[in-house]
């Protein structure tokens, strides 16, 4: 009984004291070098006094329902209970009493201390005052220049101006019909559906927007052949899809679809004449991603979409990568459905767009059902202000594609020089004749990727796609394409997009180029190369 | 609409540019702070082959509208600036 006591009074103590430094934290701590003509004794006094009255009040409140929680069922131990809470008390109120002292040293009222104004000093808050960044481990004199495009872009300055008005002052919901709030987003989504409609040469009604290329790939492969499952059971896809596709395929095989996954030759293209033997009467859906995330070689659509036409198939393409980087035109391409994001345009994150052809009518199975917007396609109401991003983005792509399309050009030039100028096995990934100059997919033999990647803290790139950086897997992609174990090991992606400049590139290669010569100088695999050894013909012994 | 508005003097055209490539200065962002300055000066120099009057105004007013989103983007960057500078622009 006394031992269970016991242990409720100290768990009632140990309570109070993880909440006293709580109270006191937020006092401003003492510094000697402020106001230190106000130290004199009447001030600090009238202070202590004022203060002590103010931080006792909430204290002893506080205190008050403490009483309650004690032990009820039992009645002859009241007597010590109390005595016990009467001591935390006392302990309590000496706390108290030194917590007011310390915060009548310094006599500065708490608000004071902030700056006056500027929400600059309330954001910028999570990052340290002192000179660089310190995050997961890793000390950085400054923020990485970024070169991981294919990941994410920054959002254009021109595509925030957009967004911005309503994000403030118009936030009606495009989906009130009743009110001048709703019309006025309703008029901004569909100007920003014939600006996305204008930069693949589509109708504005051929357009449904989602919330990005992944939940597109989703209601395109799974949607599709969940409305034709009566007649259609296959689906032909690449190896080198998107994991969303390929994810959306293998849940369709588990439900009894059937899924071929056309392999790459090794440049990352597809066979067309592969392509065209592996299509059946029940086929249902080609998928065929456009510009690759990973290794940024550009398939033949037209080809494909040739072929498609000819037996009749719906075909579907993820020109996530592709869109506002290469022309797109839905007719030429022959495409049934495409999947589109924001955020890779330089538009914001979190929203998406799928094209979907009227003439021949494409059908899909919602993924989601609602509130019946977008056609019932895509229930759920539309973002207005991320919509609205992601139409200035896609007119402005319209407008500086040619100009950005030079000039990353000259960039990927410039940068695969200059690495290529100082090392040697250096391999480039993917085929070099159709491919995005904006993604250079770079292996560098002899030299463990990781370790690399480690090394670069500078430079914001990754070793493939964003969703498997986490695990240390070579990429799936470049397994599909044949490379070596050990170069698949290497690989780095570098995205080059409209804000890079050369100083970065320069500053990258430099990087790149000490990194990659240290681990070669610290790698016994290269100096056996160097001593002309070959590497493939060594029997390892753990293998 | 474009053809109605007179066609900019030298001075007006000269002065825009200044203006576009001070407002591109008010960025925080290194990034953001170059893109501006080079575009400005490329899209002048594609266009100082303008010689229609109602093209040179359309640009011009294009130019315009231009200046006054990196007027307002200046200050939005400006006021969620990260205290932490991008490694561009320290080690120069």
């Amino acid at each position: 009984m006394n031992l269970c006591l016991l242990l409720t009074t100290l768990t009632l103590n140990s309570k109070l004291r993880m909440k006293t430094p709580k109270c006191s934290l937020n006092l401003p701590s003492h510094t000697p070098n402020d106001h230190t003509n106000t130290c004199d004794d009447s001030v600090t006094h009238t202070l202590f006094s004022s203060s002590l009255s103010h931080s006792l009040k909430p204290e002893v409140r506080w205190l008050q329902p403490l009483p309650p929680i004690s032990l009820p069922s039992h009645p002859q131990t009241s007597f010590t209970e109390s005595k016990s809470t009467n001591l935390s008390t006392k302990k309590m109120a000496s706390k108290v009493l030194a917590a007011a002292v310390r915060r009548s040293l310094s006599p500065k009222i708490p608000t004071s201390i902030r700056p006056l104004s500027t929400a600059a000093a309330a954001v910028a808050e999570p990052y340290d005052e002192t000179a660089g960044i310190s995050m997961k481990g890793v000390k950085i004199a400054g923020r990485p220049l970024y070169l991981d495009m294919q990941a994410t872009s920054p959002v254009d300055p021109r595509v925030l101006d957009a967004m911005l008005p309503y994000f403030v002052s118009r936030y009606g919901n495009p989906h009130s019909r009743t009110h001048l709030y709703g019309w006025e987003s309703d008029e901004a989504v569909e100007v920003a559906r014939s600006q996305v409609a204008n930069l693949i040469n589509a109708s504005p009604k051929e357009i449904v927007f989602t919330s990005g290329a992944t939940e597109c790939n989703n209601i395109s492969v799974k949607g599709v052949m969940h409305f034709y499952r009566e007649k259609k059971k296959h689906v032909i896809t690449t190896q080198t899809e998107h994991k969303c596709v390929l994810d959306s395929c293998r849940h369709l095989q588990q439900e009894g679809f059937e899924i071929t996954y056309l392999p790459v030759k090794s440049d990352g293209l597809i066979d067309l004449n592969e392509l065209r033997s592996s299509i059946r009467s029940d086929t249902g859906l080609v998928s065929v991603m456009a510009v690759n995330n990973e290794i940024g070689v550009i398939q033949p659509m037209e080809e494909i979409g040739q072929i498609c036409k000819e037996f009749n198939i719906p075909f579907h393409t993820d020109a996530a990568q592709a869109l506002g980087k290469i022309p797109i035109d839905v007719n030429k391409w022959n495409v049934s459905l495409m999947s589109l994001s924001g955020h890779k345009v330089y538009g914001p994150k979190g929203v998406g767009a799928l094209y979907m052809r009227r003439r021949p009518r494409i059908r899909v199975e919602p993924q989601m059902n609602g509130g019946g917007q977008e056609r019932g396609i895509r229930s759920g109401t539309v973002p207005t202000p991320l919509v609205v991003g992601m139409g200035a983005a896609c007119e402005l792509a319209m407008k500086e594609m040619e100009y950005d399309e030079k000039r990353v050009t000259k960039l990927k030039d410039r940068m695969l020089n200059g690495i290529r100028a100082r090392l040697d096995g250096v391999v480039v990934n993917g085929s070099t004749e159709s491919r995005y100059a904006g993604n250079l997919n770079l292996s560098f033999a002899y030299v463990e990727g990781e370790s690399l990647l480690m090394g670069l803290k500078e430079v914001a790139v990754s070793s493939g796609s964003a969703c498997t950086s986490a695990s240390l897997e070579p990429s799936y992609v470049l397994r599909a394409l044949g490379v070596d174990e050990d170069m698949a090991h290497t690989s780095i992606r570098f995205g080059i997009g409209r804000f890079t400049t050369e100083e970065e590139i320069d500053k990258a290669v430099e990087l790149t180029v000490n990194q990659v010569e240290k681990l070669r100088e610290m790698s016994p695999l290269y100096e056996m190369v160097k001593e002309g050894i070959d590497i493939k013909s060594i029997q390892w012994s753990q293998h | 609409m474009a053809t109605a508005v007179p066609p900019p003097s030298r001075a007006e055209i000269i002065s825009l540019f200044r203006s576009l490539l001070r407002s591109a200065r008010e960025f925080p962002d290194y990034n953001i702070r170059e893109y501006t300055k080079r575009r400005t000066i490329d899209s002048f120099r594609d266009n100082k082959s303008l010689s229609d009057p109602s093209s040179i105004a359309a640009a011009f007013t294009d130019g315009k509208s231009q200046l006054q989103v990196a007027k307002r983007q200046a200050v939005v960057y400006s006021l969620y600036a990260p205290k932490v500078k991008s490694i561009m622009d320290i080690k120069h």
